[in-house]
């Protein structure tokens, strides 16, 4: 809400700096959204008296008029006006004036006459709508004073966000009441003195209200002799300053309560209501009604409206009727200020999709007492500003008057919620100042009557609440508290996630991080098998391409992958550790699993001087892979897989023991090409609950052996189909305990082992604990190994 | 025999010193003073000195011996100093050029701030618990206070699976999940994803928080404040200063939003903090009664605060990064630089 100073300041006194005024209602809880100083767009624009109008020797629709300033000489200005008289006072921009829109004025020449300056309309100085011609000015206006302090245009306006639990605040009064309670002065709310005159508001309108749970109060005057006509200045002033747009005194009256008091109040133009009536009842099924904002409205059953004897006139809470609208040819009202249950025209509000400043502060929660003030108010203004006759008597439809809140507030309470001893005295006048009436006190406790309007305070800790803010937050010591352990650890696997984080970034793997959403689609762009298909389909996406809830993170890897290479990046090494969703069976919610999954693209080992650039390949993969389940101390088994995600020959499935807990290969180009890049992209995805699960108990010490190793090499020929991981595997198992290690150090295929065969070299090392092992010791073990390949895989010792 | 001694002292010295490589001075210790060298062949002689003569012999075959050895061992130093010399030349490197470096790893920013706040709190003793992105209503809203017609859930531009079900809005869900399992005392802090349909340069539709909850007998709201002070002094430094001012969710009662001087201007106010000075940092307050109500914990014994904060924020004030988006695009031209 817009909040005008010099607005503000008809109700409270206020003597501080706009920095200390906004800090401190900071400090009661209206949060300052901006600070805007009206007039910083408007310099040097002065009153000016036109002293002279001759005709342009050129130009038909120029004139050239002689404008005195109260400078050395007048001003020469040519101006396209024709509303102006000599002897008038117009707002006159000088040279080197600005107007809103960043707009300089210089001196120029127009059809070769100067011009030194500009005389302005209404709407070029920021005030109210299109207007014809110049904006003539009070002729008792002081020539060349500032137009700025002349029009009000110097006013502040500060703009506060209204928590939703305070309808109060969102009214210039309670804005005020606020400041008036923290400065201990005075609350100015204008006294209304409106003369009731003709006839009896019975005989010109009757109302009945068939539904007074969602209505328990409704008010009505009726005005007669009704001048529909534009505001005065000053109302336009107020309206422009909180941000609205000025349409006619009737409607500006309405707007301007509304946001002096809080209170939203609707006029309806009595001739147009057919029967004379106002009938406050729920819609009907296939009612509709033609909104203020143009718009044609299917009306509910559970939706509160104002009809007349036939149809709805005003969606109640939310929106008047077109049909009923205020126009020129108005001249009786009906004026209705009413307190409408907030939840209903929330409600409504929100099946309509409509939302106005009445739905938003009924929906909060008006104040029933503030809805009499304001509707005399209103009439009171019309009457003023609209010369019209306020009907004799009101219509109150009250049945059942709601009652104020008692609650009751124990002083030691206070202390033990806010850590700060407040003395009772101070508790009861805190709350007495913001208008709680004190029913009873003694040593202990007292308990309060709650305004009406304080629909946010119901318990002990509102009023807690209250005391606090006027004790000011900064006032309330600091203190640790002493922490106790609690019986219970939440999530026991988080720190083990972290170590693996840190683990993955020391493999050189930058972290991505994928919004949990994904295009339905990309799962069968990736490819990928029909289980990943069920997913969690949104409501109420942002838009069709995140309307789903991921599946997998692979399709957005492989997204990431092709993006990052078609930007240039040369070196893709990322992973990221997240949940992935599956709809549930049955009434449970879905369920979520963490996945950890990696991807490689581009170069692994960047060029460097010494050696060339090294892309990134299947190994580079499994290594990764292999690296993961070390880490979770997990003895995996890698088999060819199938499917089209991966390219066939590069696949594989990861099982821990006869379970699948992962996917692994190099992204199939039909798919990397599904997602724009045609470079190769290798990527997996493993089940990390699958390896949190794991759980490897402590590694226990083995000796450090003590005797040198002794290391032989051993060359086999075998068939080229032979798996080389299986055959090491076997030669690990032959070789006796003396054989320590086999590593595979070369592979080679060629003419020189013949068509259809591969050469296997394996660094088999041996070592015991006992003693040095002689050179008969590591031949008898070296024979085993050799002699279980020959049998195995008829190998040939090259 | 003292001058063949002498003479074979002299010529000794000589091949030790004329000897120009490791090798030759290998051979020159072979020749002198080997099992089968010439120093043997001259103390075979030893016997046939006379009885008198031979300990005076005896002893000069020594220092003969002994001066050898050590004009080898000088030589040997010498040489291998030179041989180092040479070799450590030829083998030289161009400082200039640069190294192997291996290529570094990079943690989210997300997670380094979340890791971040989660350890200051772990030193206080909170504990990290989870809770699931997909929610019912009744976590993400209902047992915090806000009931279907509650206008604070105007605020949540809620995603919705199916009716009751939502993506949740925020972590606060995390506290009841908690409270539901245990009695006070309990001190979680709940990071994770969620949710709202908002989507421009300052919002994302998803997003990360972190959620606090302390309860136990006797917790105030100036613990809520030194806590949370705590906080700020330990993520980015002593000088920065903080206020609470009143703010209201419907879930804490009393509630605050803290506030921090500025990172940018330190709070004589800049753009970034709209001359104000002050940045918004975070929701908090007092647990409210009816949250406990649904919790079972007994509103008369025990007291708590919770907090809640945006952790995209904290990680694009840290990093004076200008909008939310770089952090989920996953460019790796952006997420390498931290």
């Amino acid at each position: 809400m817009r909040i005008s100073l010099n607005w503000l300041r008809d109700y409270v006194d206020i003597d501080v700096s706009v920095e200390e005024l906004a800090h401190q209602m900071t400090m009661l809880g209206l949060e300052i959204e901006s600070v805007e100083r009206l007039g910083d767009d408007i310099q040097n624009v002065l009153v000016g008296k036109i002293l002279s109008i001759d005709a342009h020797p050129d130009a038909d629709k120029i004139v050239v008029c002689q404008v005195d300033v109260a400078g050395e000489v007048p001003l020469q200005i040519c101006c396209g006006a024709k509303n102006m008289k000599v002897g008038d006072k117009v707002p006159t921009a000088i040279v080197g004036a600005t107007l809103p829109g960043d707009f300089k004025i210089g001196r120029r020449k127009m059809r070769g006459v100067e011009s030194q300056g500009m005389m302005c309309a209404a709407q070029e100085i920021g005030l109210a709508e299109e207007t014809d011609g110049l904006l003539i000015l009070d002729e008792e206006l002081p020539t060349g004073e500032d137009i700025k302090s002349v029009l009000g245009l110097d006013d502040i306006v500060l703009e506060i966000e209204v928590t939703p639990n305070r309808a109060d605040w969102a009214s210039m009064i309670g804005v005020a009441r606020e400041l008036s309670v923290l400065y201990g002065t005075e609350l100015r709310v204008p006294e209304v003195s409106l003369v009731e005159q003709g006839e009896e508001i019975d005989s010109l309108c009757a109302v009945t209200v068939e539904d007074t749970a969602l209505c328990p109060r409704y008010m009505g005057r009726v005005l007669t002799n009704v001048t529909v006509g534009p505001s005065p200045e000053w109302l336009c002033e107020r309206l422009l300053a909180a941000g609205q747009r000025p349409i006619n005194n009737i409607v500006d009256v309405t707007n301007f309560v509304l946001l002096e008091t809080g209170q939203p109040l609707h006029a309806f133009d009595r001739d147009k209501l057919a029967e004379n009536r106002i009938v406050v009842r729920t819609g009907k099924a296939g009612e509709a009604i033609n909104t203020l904002d143009g718009e044609t409205r299917k009306l509910s059953d559970d939706m509160l409206v104002i009809a007349d004897g036939t149809i709805p006139q005003c969606v109640a809470g939310v929106m008047g009727g077109a049909d009923s609208e205020v126009s020129e040819g108005t001249t009786t009202i009906f004026l209705e200020s009413a307190f409408f249950a907030p939840a209903s025209v929330r409600k409504t509000s929100r099946g309509l999709g409509l939302i106005s400043e009445s739905s938003q502060r009924f929906q909060r929660g008006a104040d029933p007492e503030m809805a009499a003030y304001a509707l005399d108010r209103a009439a009171e203004l019309i009457q003023d500003l609209a010369s019209a006759h306020v009907a004799q008597g009101v219509i109150d439809v009250y049945p059942t008057p709601l009652v104020p809140r008692e609650v009751t507030l124990r002083y030691a309470r206070t202390l033990r919620l806010l850590g700060v001893d407040v003395a009772p005295e101070t508790q009861r006048d805190s709350l007495e100042r913001l208008g709680f009436e004190i029913i009873s006190h003694d040593d202990t406790e007292m308990k309060v009557r709650v305004p009406l309007r304080r629909h946010d305070v119901s318990m002990e800790a509102d009023l807690i609440e209250e005391i606090a803010r006027l004790y000011n937050f900064d006032n309330i010591p600091v203190s640790l508290p002493k922490v106790r352990p609690c019986e219970k650890v939440f999530a026991p696997d988080e720190k083990r996630i972290r170590a693996f984080r840190h683990f993955l970034v020391g493999l050189g793997l930058a972290e991505l991080y994928n919004w949990s959403f994904s295009n339905p689609d990309e799962v069968q762009r990736a490819a990928l098998p029909e289980s990943y298909r069920k997913m969690i389909v949104l409501e109420n996406p942002l838009s069709e391409k995140q309307a789903t809830m991921r599946s997998s993170i692979i399709p957005a890897l492989i997204g990431n992958a092709a993006r990052n290479l078609n930007y240039g990046v040369t070196s893709i090494r990322a992973f990221e550790l997240g949940p992935v969703y599956r709809p549930a069976e049955g009434d449970t919610l879905s369920t979520q699993h963490n996945r950890v999954s990696l991807v490689l693209a581009g170069d692994v080992e960047a060029a460097h001087w010494s050696r060339p650039a090294r892309a990134a390949d299947f190994y580079d993969l499994k290594g990764q892979v292999e690296a993961i389940l070390a880490h979770f101390g997990a003895t995996a088994t890698f088999k060819e897989s199938d499917g089209d995600t991966f390219q066939q020959g590069q696949r594989a499935e990861i099982k821990l023991g006869k379970k699948v807990i992962g996917t692994m290969g190099r992204v199939a180009s039909a798919v990397g090409r599904a997602f724009d890049t045609d470079q190769p992209v290798y990527v997996a995805e493993l089940d990390l609950d699958a390896l949190l699960a794991q759980q490897p108990s402590p590694a226990q010490f083995q000796s450090v052996p003590t005797f040198p190793p002794s290391a032989r090499d051993l060359a086999v020929v075998v068939d080229a189909s032979v798996p080389s991981g299986e055959l090491r595997e076997k030669a690990a198992q032959s070789g006796g305990k003396l054989l320590r290690s086999v590593e595979i150090f070369d592979i080679f295929e060629g003419e020189q082992v013949g068509a259809g065969k591969k050469s296997v070299a394996l660094n088999l090392v041996f070592q015991s604990d006992e003693r040095t092992l002689t050179e008969k010791d590591t031949q008898k073990a070296f024979d085993k190994v050799l002699k279980r390949l020959k049998h195995e895989y008829q190998a040939e010792l090259r | 025999m003292k001058e063949q001694l002498e003479a074979f002292q002299a010529a000794a010295l000589d091949t030790i010193a004329q000897a120009d490589t490791l090798s030759a001075l290998e051979e020159a210790r072979v020749k002198y003073l080997g099992r089968k060298g010439a120093i043997t062949e001259i103390l075979r002689g030893l016997g046939k000195v006379s009885a008198e003569e031979r300990p005076a012999m005896g002893q000069l075959a020594n220092v003969v011996k002994g001066a050898i050895g050590s004009a080898l061992d000088d030589r040997k130093v010498e040489l291998s100093a030179t041989a180092d010399a040479a070799r450590e030349e030829s083998e030289a490197v161009d400082l200039s050029l640069p190294g192997r470096r291996p290529q570094r790893g990079h943690i989210h920013m997300v997670n380094q701030v979340t890791e971040e706040i989660i350890d200051i709190f772990a030193g206080l003793g909170f504990q990290v618990a989870v809770g699931p992105d997909i929610e019912t209503e009744f976590y993400n809203f209902d047992s915090l206070n806000t009931p279907a017609d509650h206008p604070a859930r105007d605020s949540h531009d809620t995603f919705f699976v199916k009716p009751g079900v939502v993506l949740r809005t925020h972590t606060s869900p995390v506290q009841m999940r908690v409270m539901e399992q245990v009695q006070p005392p309990v001190a979680v802090l709940a990071p994770g994803r969620v949710y709202r349909v908002d989507y421009d340069a300052s919002h994302s539709p998803m997003f990360n928080q972190i959620e606090g909850l302390l309860v136990d007998e006797g917790v105030t709201f100036a613990d809520l404040k030194g806590t949370l002070m705590h906080f700020v002094h330990h993520l980015f430094g002593k000088n920065t200063k903080v206020r609470f001012r009143p703010h209201f969710f419907p879930f804490t009662e009393p509630s605050a939003e803290m506030d921090i001087s500025c990172t940018v201007c330190s709070g004589k106010g800049c753009r970034l903090c709209k001359n104000s000075g002050w940045l918004e940092a975070l929701g908090c307050g007092m647990v409210h009664p009816e949250v406990f109500k649904h919790a079972n914990y007994d509103y008369e014994k025990y007291s708590g605060f919770a907090f809640g904060l945006g952790i995209d924020r904290i990680a694009m004030l840290r990093h004076a990064v200008p909008s939310i988006n770089h952090l989920y695009d996953n460019d790796l031209r952006f997420l390498e630089q931290f």
